[in-house]
């Protein structure tokens, strides 16, 4: 039974995903303010110090924070800076919160697109290849492999590159995003920039590609085995024809939710790489945050993540929409 | 009932990645039960050589503190399947019932239901566990809580696109006409007969649960009482130039582990769908 619901186009269809993620920002917002403000220990005694802690140091700060208020309180003050675009100020570095993650953003940012676009190009490149030479040897290899990087752990492939690459050959540099002691301007800086970022893509690269590999294979697997295409070489199309005008174009559909959902995996094995290349980005301020008990910073960073996650998943989420209309009939 | 295991052991003969998995995994607890006995040495003790490279005294060489890898790596395996399998189960129960419970009674439910699912698959899951396991203390259990409470949501997918399947069918009907309960159907015929692609994906689940222990331990959020293998390589990092041995090894361990329950499940959806199987 088919049942097409009229009424729902495009438009409603994106206000209730936009709706979807509003909600879902202010839900994450709550869960994380909550949990941080319940949490044991106080930050207030870290910032003062364990060998000689002074009381009214200590007091004085919690005012200043305005951690003596009733957590509500807290949390509609906390709130109402939110709006005015105020994040806080950081209990560590005594500056803007905002200021601390626009310093850091880029460099993530940098990271994840490359490797992320990097990835579904490769990907989804070698899964269609895959799927159209199924059950060769090239394909089995393939799928082996993509089993054997989902299992990988992306931090100790990481590790693994700069053993390789950097410590056994020294080909490329291990850590940070340029060279510290010589200091480099225009095309100079961007080829140094480029060559420290070799490794950290390559390993975000790598451990993504499996995704887009086995989706990208078996949707186009399954396009193969529907009735039209078998109703279209009983026209007598030819095979290549039909490949680049129907079963592409179904299959590559997929890749493009995968896409945005797997960016909330990336931005967290981001994070973990970010360490292991030393990479000055959102991943060092998270473990220092979390290290140093700096509250406003920690719900200042996840608050930014959980936006930028939201956001691009509601434009994938359209472009999808766009691109496939049964997805509005839904 | 013979008749039964046999047809189930013809079954997992028939698909490679099944039959691999399940022998790799058998490997694996048996390392993990027989850890003493299999360890050269008492992972937590001190030996005098630092950073010794991997010979017939210390198989995978010594860490930064005189540690014995090998015995460290064998130990770390009753860590990660603790973890792995423990999380993968309170995971896989809150998914089942929420989904169970959203699609069977659909409507109103389900409209919510759905949406918190929705909500919670936007979440950067990790950077939540993160969070709370860093403010709230490494414990174990702290960690295996934390991963199952926030990884239900593919699980609950599932099992409401299941339950929305199976309300349909005759026989939950003519229940329904009986006078079974609302809550008898769901627990004695839409959970049961929905469970096997449910337990496929737990072992799946069980694979990632792994896989976030080592990420946690790696940055140093690992329970410091218990050896486990990201904390092997969290050392192994500062030792990277002079002992590739500390980490190597015990990563291995990891991939190995991880696979071997990826496989299971690959082999439990290939008998699921058998139109998978006809393509292949």
């Amino acid at each position: 039974m088919i049942k097409v619901q009229g009424g729902i186009g495009v438009k409603s269809y994106i206000g209730k995903r936009i709706a979807t993620g509003i909600l879902t920002i202010i839900f994450s917002f709550c869960i994380t303010f909550f949990l941080i403000r319940y949490a044991p220990g106080n930050p207030m005694k870290v910032l003062a110090g364990t060998d000689n802690p002074n009381l009214e140091l200590i007091e004085h700060l919690t005012i200043k924070y305005g951690l003596d208020k009733p957590i509500p309180v807290q949390f509609v003050n906390y709130v109402k800076n939110i709006l005015k675009g105020d994040l806080g100020h950081s209990y560590m570095s005594n500056e803007p919160v905002t200021k601390l993650i626009k310093e850091k953003v880029f460099p993530t940012i940098l990271l994840t697109l490359t490797s992320s676009i990097l990835a579904v190009v490769v990907g989804t490149f070698l899964g269609v290849y895959a799927a159209r030479k199924v059950g060769t040897i090239f394909d089995r290899v393939m799928c082996g492999i993509s089993y054997f990087i989902d299992a990988t752990p992306g931090f100790w492939l990481g590790l693994i590159f700069i053993l390789i690459f950097a410590s056994t050959f020294k080909i490329l540099p291990t850590s940070g995003m340029y060279d510290l002691r010589i200091e480099k301007q225009g095309f100079a800086h961007v080829l140094d920039v480029i060559k420290h970022m070799i490794l950290p893509v390559s390993t975000l690269t790598i451990i993504q590609i499996p995704l887009y590999f086995r989706i990208s294979r078996s949707s186009v697997l399954q396009t193969m085995s529907e009735d039209f295409i078998m109703t279209l070489r009983a026209t007598g199309m030819k095979e290549s024809q039909i490949f680049n005008k129907y079963v592409l174009r179904n299959a590559i559909i997929p890749t493009i939710t995968m896409f945005s959902l797997s960016l909330a995996f990336t931005i967290s094995g981001v994070a973990l790489i970010e360490i292991v290349f030393a990479w000055p980005g959102m991943g060092r301020l998270i473990m220092d945050a979390i290290m140093k008990r700096d509250y406003p910073l920690l719900t200042g960073i996840y608050l930014t993540i959980s936006i930028s996650i939201c956001i691009v998943m509601i434009i994938t989420d359209i472009v999808y929409a766009i691109v496939d209309p049964r997805i509005r009939l839904e | 009932m013979i008749e039964n295991s046999q047809q189930m052991l013809k079954a997992i003969n028939s698909i490679k990645e099944l039959k691999v998995g399940i022998i790799l995994l058998m490997i694996l607890i048996g390392i993990a039960v027989f850890a003493p006995l299999i360890a050269t040495h008492d992972p937590y003790v001190l030996n005098d050589e630092m950073i010794a490279k991997p010979s017939s005294k210390y198989i995978f060489g010594t860490d930064g503190l005189g540690r014995d890898v090998f015995s460290m790596v064998v130990y770390g395996s009753r860590t990660s399947l603790k973890i792995g399998i423990i999380a993968a189960a309170i995971s896989s129960v809150i998914g089942t019932l929420i989904g169970g419970v959203a699609g069977y009674m659909g409507g109103k439910v389900d409209k919510v239901i759905s949406e918190i699912i929705n909500m919670f698959l936007m979440l950067p899951t990790f950077f939540l566990i993160l969070i709370v396991v860093a403010i709230y203390g490494s414990s174990l259990s702290n960690i295996i809580i934390v991963i199952g409470l926030t990884s239900w949501t593919g699980t609950a997918r599932l099992m409401r696109a299941q339950a929305i399947s199976l309300r349909e069918r005759t026989f939950i009907k003519s229940a329904k006409t009986i006078g079974e309960s609302e809550m008898g159907i769901l627990f004695k015929h839409i959970i049961p007969n929905g469970i096997f692609p449910i337990i496929a994906d737990s072992t799946m689940s069980v694979s990632s649960a792994i896989l976030s222990e080592a990420g946690l331990s790696f940055i140093g959020l690992g329970d410091p009482n218990v050896v486990s293998w990201g904390q092997i390589i969290a050392h192994g990092k500062g030792y990277l130039t002079r002992g590739w041995w500390i980490c190597t090894f015990s990563g291995l361990a990891i991939v190995f582990t991880v696979i071997s329950f990826y496989l299971i499940g690959e082999g439990m959806n290939h008998i699921l769908s058998p139109k998978l199987n006809k393509i292949k």
